[in-house]
């Protein structure tokens, strides 16, 4: 059985030469070996500065910030945990926090199983199989923003490519404004986001396949295993730590999703598609066009809480898979 | 650790692996290391970045002590940035010590973020665009009280509503770029083949709305309702011509005088709203519809006429046809009742603030006067086929649709931004939710005086 890739840490071995009997192995002295790490700790000391200055810094502020009251100009006034108080009397930020857990549970779901499955199929040597990959692929390369833009113009009402096909083929009843509904609005937004990132897991899902033995197919055959009997006694247990990977990339982008829905939406309907990102952002930024004074540590406070429940749920989903390593 | 490490399987140990090796074993102490590191770090981050206030700009010395004084303007002013170059060419001939230096942002969610990142970071330009701001930065001492910089006889030439969306009290923290007043556009073709003559009343509205959906198919009236914003743009106006008092809607802002957005007015404002939805007026989807659909349904033939701003127009000589530019026509927003004032959203939405706290200053008021003579200030207006502000630049506008619509200000002009904590936001969600149907007249009254207590709570 071809043994998964490893982390490169785990591999890493030393070797080293055997002293020879009767002779004293030269020791390599504590000065030879200072220099060496001092040298080595010299050559990443430019990331480690770089990621403390744009990373690290901004995340420490922007935590001393959440605790504050500030308009961004001017002093601002320290109020402690108002902000966080505040948030859960505050129904756009619960509908926001209802939004984003939906919109990341059902595209890390949907995204994944189907990213597997199509990879599966796409694995088969079949005709035109190299074009559907890269069809599927290709708006894994689109920017956001143009995606959402294409498909704010696929949802239009009036003349929209998707109701006009709606009512060419006469169902009219469902030839809606996607959009503008709000009890359609964050389902619209959650088939482009999982549109937009199939192709990228699939890619992954298909280049991990090629590792799996194909003699586990073999042996299940002769087992009289079914197509889709393989597919989950074979493709889905040896696909577990990619699997765990990719689930990890989808919870961690659907927590942090802006660009589609800033961009076809804005978080409307009367807030009935905002995100945690794109509340705060409007609560930052959007005063110019919703006419209010930008509230900077609110809106840094709800991003330390994006911020906290993608540690949380990354880190129980590796608990999870580390679990299941052990197993 | 690997059992091969004691192997003698020979091969020398490789500097990548010394190095692993070295660093798991915590030799030079990975503590010390990232202390160093951290220490580092913010030495050159606290290098990098310039404290607030300091008054040290990229923008050079004050033009007070003759030497050369950079005046940064900052707007998203799109239809202007071709008619800079050479006005700022001729300034700068006249005026050698001063340079100019404009810079525009797509649209103002681009500018937004980085006027206020400017301004948190004490590094503002001297020319400012603050849109609904003015105030809160004036107060905070950003802006400059431009009736005493420019003067009243200055001030008073804009009209009135342009002056009195800037106003603090006695003060005047910006002054108006473009005026704008709201009308409906309306394309002839489509109306003389639907048999229906351009809407007096609102109930006009609705019966000729009828007649064109029947004779022709076409949308009746397109309407860019995303953002909400926009939403309460339209409805606003509403508020004025159904109490015919053109003060309302301030107070309203202001919460002052015992006004609410849940009365009587607001309510009644809101009912013709719903029946314009129910009556099929607008397109499908309004709510979602963003300013380049509504504008695109309008100048592809689509949508029989347009509820928009004469700010439109500049996008219109871009976007649409020759043709289209020559056809379409506009009217005045339809009335509450036969012989009533056809009151229509009016103020300004572009305007010029200047930076208080920069060295500058006199530079840029130099610079703003230049731009205001009114010669050169109507020229400007008029290759960028905008409204001017000032009542004089106004008059001498050769856009035909520009001019009709500015001859309105005077009468028919009522305010439709709001500037209040909370206030746009509120109106505009609770607008949009009685166009797509959710919201009951009442419920929208309600929601919209609770939101706007809530904001101001906060």
């Amino acid at each position: 059985m071809t043994v998964p890739v490893q982390a490169a840490a785990e591999q890493i071995t030393l070797q080293r030469r055997p002293a020879r009997r009767g002779s004293r192995r030269p020791r390599a002295g504590s000065y030879g070996r200072a220099r060496g790490q001092g040298v080595g700790y010299l050559f990443i000391l430019p990331a480690v500065a770089l990621f403390l200055i744009f990373i690290g810094y901004p995340i420490i502020r922007s935590i001393y910030q959440s605790f504050t009251q500030w308009p961004g100009f001017g002093p601002s006034t320290f109020v402690g945990f108002q902000n966080f108080s505040a948030m859960f009397q505050d129904p756009v930020f619960v509908t926001a926090l209802v939004n984003t857990i939906e919109f990341t549970a059902v595209t890390t779901i949907v995204a994944t199983f189907l990213a597997m499955v199509l990879a599966a199929v796409l694995r088969a040597k079949w005709r035109f199989g190299t074009v559907f990959r890269v069809a599927i692929f290709v708006p894994a390369l689109l920017s956001l923003v143009v995606s959402g833009t294409v498909w704010g113009l696929i949802y239009e009402p009036n003349f929209g490519i998707l109701d006009t096909f709606l009512n060419a083929i006469g169902l009219h009843s469902i030839a809606i404004s996607w959009l503008s509904d709000s009890a359609t609005v964050v389902p619209s937004l959650i088939v482009v986001g999982i549109w937009q990132s199939l192709g990228f897991y699939m890619l992954i899902f298909y280049a991990a396949l090629h590792d799996i033995d194909p003699a586990l197919y073999e042996a299940a055959q002769l087992d009289g295993a079914s197509v889709v009997a393989q597919f989950r006694y074979v493709t889905m247990p040896m696909l577990r730590s990619v699997t765990s990977i990719v689930v990890t990339l989808n919870l961690i982008n659907g927590m942090k999703v802006f660009d589609i829905i800033y961009v076809m939406t804005g978080g409307g309907p009367d807030n009935a598609s905002q995100s945690l990102t794109t509340y705060l952002y409007s609560l930052a930024f959007g005063g110019q066009v919703a006419g209010a004074i930008p509230a900077i540590g609110y809106a840094t406070a709800i991003g330390v809480v994006v911020l906290l429940l993608a540690i949380i749920i990354v880190a129980a989903q590796l608990a999870i898979g580390a679990r299941r390593r052990l197993t | 650790m690997n059992e091969n490490m004691n192997a003698t399987s020979g091969g020398s140990i490789s500097p990548a692996r010394n190095l692993a090796k070295a660093m798991s074993e915590g030799a030079m102490g990975r503590r010390k290391f990232l202390g160093v590191a951290a220490a580092s770090a913010a030495a050159v981050g606290l290098a990098a970045c310039s404290s607030p206030g300091s008054g040290t700009t990229a923008s050079g010395s004050a033009s007070k002590t003759g030497k050369k004084a950079t005046v940064n303007m900052w707007s998203w002013y799109t239809e202007d940035q071709p008619v800079w170059g050479s006005v700022i060419d001729e300034f700068q001939a006249a005026n050698p010590n001063i340079q100019v230096v404009p810079r525009t942002f797509g649209s103002l969610s681009d500018y937004s973020p980085a006027l206020e990142a400017a301004v948190s970071a004490g590094s503002a330009p001297e020319i400012i665009a603050p849109a609904t701001l003015a105030i809160s930065y004036g107060r905070a001492g950003i802006l400059l009280d431009l009736k005493s910089a420019l003067g009243s006889s200055f001030i008073n030439d804009f009209f009135p509503s342009t002056n009195q969306e800037y106003s603090d009290g006695d003060k005047q923290y910006a002054v108006g770029w473009e005026a704008q007043m709201f009308g409906l556009f309306y394309n002839p073709e489509i109306l003389s083949k639907a048999g229906v003559d351009f809407p007096e009343t609102w109930d006009d509205l609705i019966t000729a709305s009828a007649q064109i959906k029947s004779k022709t198919g076409l949308v009746p009236v397109s309407l860019n309702g995303n953002p909400s914003n926009n939403a309460a743009d339209f409805y606003l106006p509403l508020v004025t011509q159904a109490s015919n008092n053109p003060d309302l809607v301030y107070q309203l802002d202001n919460l002052s005088n015992g006004a609410s957005w849940n009365s009587t007015y607001p309510i009644q404002a809101f009912e013709m709203l719903q029946k314009l939805q129910q009556n099929g007026v607008f397109e499908a989807g309004a709510g979602a519809v963003t300013y380049d659909e509504a504008l695109a349904l309008f100048y592809t033939g689509k949508s029989a006429m347009l509820s928009f701003g004469s700010f439109i127009v500049p996008g219109l000589l871009t976007s649409a046809s020759p043709a289209f530019n020559k056809l379409y026509k506009v009217g005045m927003t339809p009335a509450w009742t036969a012989g009533a004032r056809h009151w229509g959203a009016n103020q300004a939405g572009a305007g010029w603030g200047v930076n208080a706290q920069s060295p500058n200053v006199d530079a840029a008021v130099e610079w703003l006067k230049y731009i205001y003579e009114p010669s050169r200030y109507a020229t400007i207006m008029q290759k960028s086929s905008s409204m001017a502000a000032t009542m004089t630049a106004a008059a001498q506008g050769t856009n035909p649709i520009v001019r009709e619509m500015a001859s309105w200000i005077t009468d028919n002009g009522c305010n439709h931004i709001l500037f209040g904590v909370g206030s746009e936001t509120a109106v505009g969600n609770a607008a949009a939710g009685v166009i797509a149907g959710k919201l009951s007249p009442t419920a929208a009254a309600a929601q919209a005086q609770s939101a706007v207590e809530a904001a101001r709570r906060a």
